[in-house]
């Protein structure tokens, strides 16, 4: 299990650079709906990183982060990234 | 007779703290709850459990199940999403399965399915599916299929089969055409085919009885939209559409139409008079037309970051619309006036850019004490005087166990919501005791209470406390909504008190 430190640091979104602590204080800082704030993270339309972010996003509405999900759903999307890279 | 197996069974549940003291042989337990505990291995007598119903192994470090599980013939709920097996245990094909969550392993196979005929749920996302042909019979009982997140490219000989599908979620796939025998679907409610590379929609697949459909982030270029009588969301953001045309029969109930960054250069009138909520942001729309009077039903409006310049005076008279982005657009003197006269409960060009929220420091502590006589003007069982306002906030400030967050702009304090640690002995723990919640008038309608409470609730998390509570005065509506709204349950306690 990785420690919440360790996570706080995770790069979320590749094409905004942030990482889940940006994310988090980006959402806790915003009362746009999911669609407006995932842009002030991504800074673009693309949807690569929604699903984790979304995730964050709904643990910030309800004040509550669950850290390990947060990992989990990064290393699914990366380990995705990879096998499509690999031809998959 | 002495049952060494069953008491080494036993044993080993009760290491994991899922059974309780009154079961006394393998028949007593239907349901386990075995998820989170890093397990590796199930024993093989965990096949004598032959009346369990439920079974929930998720979260663990699984690659096999026992033969002995074969046995369980009444188990008819499974779950072992996020475990370590890469094809589905051949167990599963002498249960009568109804329900079966396999997300999130790294399973390539699910031909074992093919005998689970009574399955109704079966949740496969986050997998290593490239294909499923053949895995479903002609007399399959599936409603709800969860594949996204697989690397699917072609279903087309799946759809004929699933005719009591209900509910699917293709997202995240590499599918480029719904093929025609998506007809087939003829029991389809909700559709999530987002983040494919859906370039053709085959003709029937409008004559089909869905409700909720997503399409966000697809590569779709041409979209004749018709027909679908029972749709009422649509989602289309995303997609670089050079052509959208929507015909009068298309879905006469749509209440949801969204659009966003799809390089719409008109704004898209659906002929539902039943709209509540049009999103057309990041487009490159210049006009909103006059018809938009004929929405009557229309709640929210998002149509930020295009090129309007004006606006039409009908926009002033949909009275149910509350919700109005528009930010992002050159727009006229007049149409800001027309957004002054219509005056939605949420506009973003109202909305106050550089608010924070930040740990209180002494110098708040006077501006909250004023704030709080803004609160205590609504609440009747208090009265304001500065001085203990002024006197109880420095008290909590210098206290251990105080938290007291603002929202601040321009330096000033525009909100401000404290909370206590608590001893509950209902709780057998430390809990977090939630007051002086309140935001400026000017500042209200823009999310400012709900990122105090927000960020106390992280506090709160982080402390480790049980629970937050706090108290509202029953008379202030606008506070019992927004708790209520925010997930806080409402308690069947009344507050007393007696002053000394």
């Amino acid at each position: 299990m990785k420690a919440k430190e360790t996570i706080l640091k995770m790069q979320i979104c590749e094409c905004g650079e942030k990482n889940v602590s940006d994310a988090i204080d980006i959402f806790q800082n915003t009362s746009l709906p999911f669609k407006k704030a995932k842009k002030l993270v991504t800074e673009c339309n693309k949807s690569c990183c929604r699903t984790a972010l979304l995730k964050v996003y709904d643990m910030s509405l309800y004040g509550k982060y669950d850290y390990e999900e947060i990992s989990y759903i990064i290393e699914q999307r990366l380990e995705r990234l990879k096998r499509l890279a690999e031809g998959d | 007779m002495y049952n060494y197996e069953w008491d080494r069974l036993k044993t080993w549940l009760d290491q994991y703290g899922v059974i309780t003291d009154d079961v006394k042989v393998p028949e007593d337990i239907t349901r386990i709850d075995l998820s989170g505990n890093s397990l590796k291995e199930i024993p093989n007598s965990f096949g004598m459990l032959t009346k369990l119903i439920v079974l929930n192994l998720s979260n663990n470090s699984l690659k096999e199940l026992p033969q002995s599980m074969k046995n369980l013939s009444n188990l008819s709920n499974i779950d072992i999403r996020r475990n370590k097996f890469t094809e589905l245990p051949d167990v599963f094909s002498s249960m009568s399965l109804r329900s079966l969550n396999a997300s999130g392993n790294k399973i390539s196979d699910i031909s074992n399915l093919s005998d689970c005929k009574e399955l109704r749920v079966l949740d496969m996302s986050s997998n290593s599916l490239k294909n499923i042909d053949g895995i479903f019979s002609s007399n399959n009982e599936i409603h709800s299929l969860n594949l996204s997140f697989n690397f699917l490219k072609d279903l087309s000989s799946v759809f004929p089969v699933l005719t009591k599908l209900v509910r699917l979620n293709l997202n995240g796939n590499l599918i480029k055409e719904l093929h025609k025998s998506i007809s087939k679907l003829i029991s389809l409610e909700e559709l999530d085919i987002a983040d494919n590379h859906l370039e053709i929609i085959d003709d029937s697949f409008f004559s089909l009885g869905v409700e909720n459909i997503n399409f966000t982030a697809n590569r779709l270029k041409s979209l004749d939209l018709r027909d679908l009588n029972s749709l009422e969301i649509i989602t289309l953001d995303e997609n670089p559409l050079e052509r959208l045309s929507l015909s009068d029969d298309f879905a006469p109930y749509l209440r949801e139409i969204s659009c966003d960054g799809c390089g719409l250069k008109e704004f898209i009138l659906p002929a539902s008079k039943m709209l509540e909520r049009i999103c057309y942001s990041y487009n490159e729309i210049v006009e909103v037309p006059k018809e938009i009077i004929n929405y009557q039903e229309l709640q929210e409006l998002d149509i930020d970051e295009n090129n309007i310049i004006n606006l039409p005076d009908t926009l002033a008279n949909l009275l149910n619309l509350n919700t109005l982005y528009i930010n992002g657009n050159p727009l006229s003197e007049n149409a800001k006036k027309i957004i002054s006269i219509l005056d939605p409960e949420i506009c973003d060009i109202n909305m106050k850019s550089g608010i924070t929220i930040e740990s209180a420091k002494e110098e708040d502590l006077q501006e909250m004490a004023e704030l709080l006589s803004v609160l205590f003007e609504i609440e009747s069982d208090f009265e304001i005087n500065f001085d203990k306002q002024y006197e109880g906030i420095k008290y909590l400030f210098e206290s251990s166990g105080s938290n007291l967050i603002v929202a601040k702009h321009n330096d000033h304090v525009v909100g401000m919501v404290t909370m206590q640690r608590l001893i509950s002995s209902a709780e057998g723990n430390f809990i977090g005791q939630i007051e002086d919640l309140v935001v400026k008038e000017d500042y209200r309608k823009m999310g400012v209470g709900s990122r105090l409470i927000n960020k106390m609730r992280s506090i709160a998390q982080d402390y480790g406390y049980k629970r937050i509570q706090l108290a509202a005065d029953i008379n202030n509506d606008n506070a019992l909504q927004f708790y209520t709204r925010r997930g806080l349950n409402r308690t069947q306690l009344s507050i007393y008190h007696f002053t000394i």
